[in-house]
């Protein structure tokens, strides 16, 4: 075990899921052709001023009441000077000494218990727009802006330094991801942008409290990734402390290829924002009434729906599973009510659906069985009616076809074959086709019962009731 | 604070404006003067005085609604960009 | 030009004689189009003009009366822009090389309103570059000449505005105020100025300068063209936070009811030194007026006025540098040609902006820079407290404040360019009250025995700029020789 530990802050932006802009009406969509969704305000031309958009408030107000935060009934939006290509008007709109919120926390889960890793603030602010620097193509010697991003509405989550490892991170994110995701207010997608984390790491010496010297690392761009740089840095910063030398405050970038944290190539000055409040936007006030009225419409949240699961009698796992997006919750939620047993619908989901969508990459929105049809097959499983293995039968075809299993159940023959005479019936068949074996059992080999009951199940296509054609079975024995 | 050649250099790099030599000492001497008039303002005693940073007062300020409205703002705007590729606009490379 | 012709060119007058149809807008546009021909180069008041699309403009407005619209008292009346307010597709160089060429796409605020009203764009008016300056001198293009005295300067930074009006090269013009710019050229051009109350006017499309003190504000020759103006332009902004409900279009007629047991404070502490003598008898004649008028006359004191120069040159060149950042050559305006982008900016900024643009920008970089910021910038917002809350308290015992506009006459171009310090210290009175964020007016009360013209400054509550034009319009009716016409106009000079 290392005699040091590994102490890390997050710094995560996330996109918020707004229509239009956080300071103009020009829209967020992801995708579209370079500089058109573009107006006067998100271009910095001269002249314009910003206009608040509610919905970017509410959101970030609904995140930082999900996680627990206390939200500030006056924050302040600042100026955070700088140049660059594609910050428009040489400033980004931001927060600084009077954030939208203070404190809350993250709990993840380390080696099977609950860790609270707390927050330092949540703030909003606005996103930039994109340069792209033509890499590789022989003596370019330009860098291409396109605005369309610049104005998109972010909120800024800062960790306290709690977390241990990468590992940590990892489940931090993967947390702090969900309960975004749960709120609607932020698609999570580090691929595409929606979501950025940026890592302060240091490490120190294991019972020191004074802080080490930490790096930021940038450019990750999945949670993997802020795992494994996490890791990197550790072991980076480890070496150097313990080969005598001293670790240098600077910023790294991750190259995943390589799976190293590189010093960014140009000598940054040290940034002086020369941050001042905005005097193009009046203080944030929010009256308390509508705070309130927020946290009362605020969806329920991922540990809230878990709960609700394991007070059903779903396991922790099982419970954290099926509530990996509320979609996914809501789907077990309406298979299990349909079924009128939750376990064996939580095992059919688990196991089959997401087998299947696993295999085919298929979101559970996009799953063909819906919770009306699943639930249906699940009950009847459940009361007995049809066996697991003809459930399983059932499944496949509904994948492809829209019959319901009520009716798939009649169309295919599948019906169970548990009335007396049939069972009778069909004993016999399975005695005169296997008079060796027939005469083994009478002559009081039991093993040999098995393969005769077997070839039952097998003659009827598994439609045969499991019990009832061994007695079936034993009374024709026993005549003649 | 004594403002020099060196703080002088140190502000422009920041503001990202050349300062030619020949203007440096006009610069130095004038920012000087200025600075020397506002240091008046170190004799108030204003402990405990909130700042204004924003004079508008009144009824709480409506936000915006979450709408779009498209901009037809953008041919206009890139054709008077300094220099441009298609529907990019375009700078010397970031270092 | 007799009494009669002149009081004709009022903008009431002439939007009442365009919408009864008596004169068409397009008379009306030629009659100051020629006016101008004659006098606009000489005075330098424009930076653009295009007497071709003015004139299209006006024929539109009378096309709409024919089609049987109704507009507003400004119906074809024409209306000069300072040059750093945005029109679509006119030239904006807000007085800035780094601006040369620029056409917004886009409208103020302001200018749809007017163009809503049937004003008439008769050109851009030439301004101290982004509104630095009490002179008109900083603009990279050319200074403008008070029409009062050729060698003299209009005041600044809405130079331009204030001398066209004065010339009668158009009956209304709109300026911006950060420090003084709608009052002091005012003042020293005679003519009227109005900052309104920070948040009664639109700032969307204003080429920002310092945001939290920047107004846009009209001049005009009348106390009552002036009401009219800032009826158009007043009111709440969808487009501008900052813009307020409260502000409220004027009744006109309110202006005729004297100035009747209403108090008016001088701020003797503040006007003790530092007075040209004509100016301070010109104060002392208009208390005098006033008070015969019925208005009680009482002292009151506004104790950190005096700390204004002081607070407002760290609060306002700090938002500068920060509002000026965006001039980077990167999607508009001029560029340095260059190898890379951190030169590019240095090149295009260095070369792009004057010498005063510059100062300012390094002052208010370094007011706001790490370890300077709570000595300067914090500090100064401080005072800005304290100096709000000598004039409120100083309003609770009068109903507006009195005192002149500034503290000297026009001095001649060149005199004071050279020495910025000198410079800023014209802005003694007009400051205070842009701190405060309060409606002030500057009316002209006189003129020096040199004729050059005097004017006077009130001071009022939040959204009260009625009750000054009301109190101008009371001294202005006493002076009915008041709508003087400098020879330059008359072809004189």
């Amino acid at each position: 075990m290392s005699a040091y530990e590994t102490v890390v802050g997050l710094e995560v932006h996330a996109q918020l899921k707004t229509r239009s802009k956080i300071f103009c009406c020009c829209s967020t969509t992801f995708g579209a052709r370079p500089n058109t969704q573009v107006c006067p305000t998100c271009l910095g031309l001269p002249g314009v001023l910003p206009v608040l958009n509610e919905r970017a408030v509410r959101f970030a107000v609904m995140t930082g009441l999900a996680v627990g935060s206390t939200v500030a009934e006056r924050s302040v939006f600042a100026r955070k000077n700088y140049f660059y290509p594609d910050l428009p008007k040489g400033y980004q709109i931001s927060q600084y000494d009077r954030p939208l919120c203070v404190g809350g926390g993250v709990d993840i889960q380390v080696d099977g218990s609950t860790k609270r890793i707390g927050l330092v603030r949540i703030h909003l602010e606005e996103d930039a727009g994109k340069s792209i620097h033509p890499e590789g193509r022989e003596g370019v010697t330009t860098t291409l802006v396109d605005l369309n991003r610049s104005g998109v509405p972010l909120i800024e989550i800062v960790s306290e330094p709690e977390i241990r490892s990468g590992a940590e991170a990892y489940d931090y994110l993967v947390r702090l991801k969900q309960t975004l995701v749960y709120l609607d207010v932020c698609d999570g997608n580090m691929e595409e942008g929606s979501l950025r984390c940026d890592a302060n790491v240091s490490v120190r010496p294991k019972g020191r409290k004074e802080f080490g010297t930490k790096a930021e690392i940038k450019n990750m761009n999945s949670f993997r990734n802020v795992e494994r740089a996490i890791a990197f840095e550790t072991d980076r910063q480890i070496r150097i402390l313990e080969s005598g030398g001293r670790v240098v405050q600077e910023t790294l970038l991750w190259n995943a290829d390589q799976g190293v944290a590189e010093p960014m190539r140009s000598k940054e000055e040290a940034h002086d924002y020369r941050y001042f409040p905005e005097p193009d936007l009046l203080p944030l006030d929010l009256e308390p009434g509508w705070i309130d009225s927020v946290r009362r419409e605020l969806p329920e949240l991922p540990h809230q729906v878990r709960a609700r699961l394991t007070s059903l009698g779903i396991p922790e796992y099982d419970a954290e599973v099926l509530t990996e997006t509320r979609a996914l919750s809501r789907y077990f939620e309406e298979t299990a009510s349909r079924a009128g047993n939750a376990k064996l619908a939580s095992n059919w989901i688990m196991t089959e659906v997401n087998g299947i969508r696993n295999k085919q990459g298929q979101s559970i929105e996009e799953f063909p069985i819906r919770p009306d049809r699943l639930g249906s097959l699940v009950k009847m499983i459940a009361e007995g009616r049809i066996s697991g293995k003809i459930g399983k039968q059932l499944f496949e075809l509904m994948l492809t076809r829209a019959e319901s299993p009520e009716e798939l159940v009649k169309s295919q023959g599948l019906l169970p074959i548990d009335d007396e005479d049939s069972l009778r019936a069909l004993a016999r068949e399975v005695i005169a086709a296997n008079p060796g074996p027939a005469a083994e059992v009478r002559a009081g080999k039991e093993r040999t019962f098995a393969f005769l009951v077997g070839q039952a199940m097998k003659q009827s296509r598994g439609r045969a009731h499991p019990e009832k054609i061994q007695d079936a079975l034993r009374k024709e024995l026993e005549k003649a | 604070m004594p403002i020099d050649a060196k703080v002088v250099h140190q502000v422009a790099a920041l503001s990202r404006l050349e300062v030619d030599p020949a203007e440096e000492g006009r610069f130095v001497q004038e920012l000087q003067a200025i600075l020397a008039y506002v240091e008046q303002l170190q004799a108030l005693d204003v402990s405990g005085i909130e700042p204004t940073s924003q004079v508008g007062a009144g009824e709480r300020t409506p936000l915006r609604e979450d709408v779009v409205i498209p901009s037809d703002v953008r041919d206009e705007a890139l054709a008077q960009a300094p220099d441009r590729d298609g529907d990019y606009f375009r700078v010397p490379r970031v270092v | 030009m007799s009494p009669e012709i002149v009081a004709q060119e009022t903008a009431e007058s002439i939007g009442r004689a365009v919408q009864s149809r008596e004169r068409s807008a397009v008379d009306v546009a030629r009659t100051f189009l020629d006016r101008a021909e004659r006098t606009a180069s000489r005075l330098g008041t424009y930076l653009h003009r295009d007497p071709a699309a003015t004139l299209a403009m006006a024929a539109d407005v009378d096309a709409r009366l024919g089609a049987g619209e109704t507009l507003g008292p400004l119906a074809g009346v024409p209306v000069a822009l300072k040059d750093n307010l945005c029109a679509h597709g006119v030239p904006t160089t807000c007085g800035s090389r780094i601006l040369e060429g620029y056409r917004p796409p886009y409208d103020a605020s302001v200018v749809i309103r007017l163009r809503d009203a049937g004003a008439v764009f008769t050109g851009k008016t030439n301004c101290d570059e982004f509104a630095m300056g009490s002179s008109t001198e900083n603009s990279a293009y050319h200074p403008t000449r008070n029409p009062w005295d050729l060698e003299r300067v209009p005041g600044g930074s809405s130079g331009g505005s204030a001398a066209t009006v004065a010339a009668l090269e158009a009956p209304l013009a709109l300026g911006s105020d950060t420090g003084g710019s709608v009052r002091q050229p005012a003042a020293f051009c005679g003519v009227y100025g109005l900052k309104p109350t920070y948040g009664a006017v639109s700032r969307y499309g204003l080429v920002a300068f310092a945001s939290s003190l920047d107004q846009i504000g009209p001049l005009a020759r009348t106390a009552r063209d002036t009401a009219l103006l800032y009826n158009a332009i007043c009111g709440r902004d969808e487009r501008d936070m900052t813009s307020r409900a409260e502000a409220k279009p004027i009744p006109v007629e309110e202006l005729e009811r004297g100035v009747r047991g209403m108090k008016l404070g001088i701020p003797r502490d503040l006007t003790a030194e530092g007075l040209d003598p004509e100016i301070r008898a010109s104060l002392d004649g208009v208390a005098k007026a006033l008070a015969e008028e019925g208005a009680e006359i009482l002292d009151v004191t506004l104790p950190h006025a005096r700390y204004s120069i002081a607070t407002y040159y760290l609060i306002a060149p700090a938002e500068a540098s920060s509002n000026l950042a965006r001039y980077d050559g990167v999607r508009y305006g001029f560029r340095a040609k260059s190898e890379d982008l951190r030169s590019m900016y240095e090149a295009t900024r260095g070369q792009g902006f004057g010498r005063e643009v510059r100062r300012r920008i390094l002052l208010g970089t370094y007011a706001l820079s790490a370890g300077y910021y709570d000595a300067y910038y914090l500090r100064a917002m401080k005072v800005r407290t304290l100096i709000r809350k000598d004039f409120s308290d100083a309003l609770e015992r009068a109903d507006a404040i009195l005192l002149p506009t500034t503290p000297t006459p026009p001095f001649k171009l060149g005199e004071k360019v050279d020495d910025p310090l000198a410079m800023y210290l014209n802005d003694v009175f007009s400051i205070p009250a842009s701190l405060a964020g309060a409606p002030a007016l500057s009316f002209p009360t006189g003129m020096t025995r040199s004729g050059l013209p005097i004017g006077m400054q009130l001071v009022g509550r939040p959204f009260a700029e009625g009750t000054l034009l009301r109190i101008a319009r009371t001294w202005e009716r006493r002076n009915p020789d008041g709508l003087r016409v400098p020879p330059l106009a008359e072809g004189r000079a």
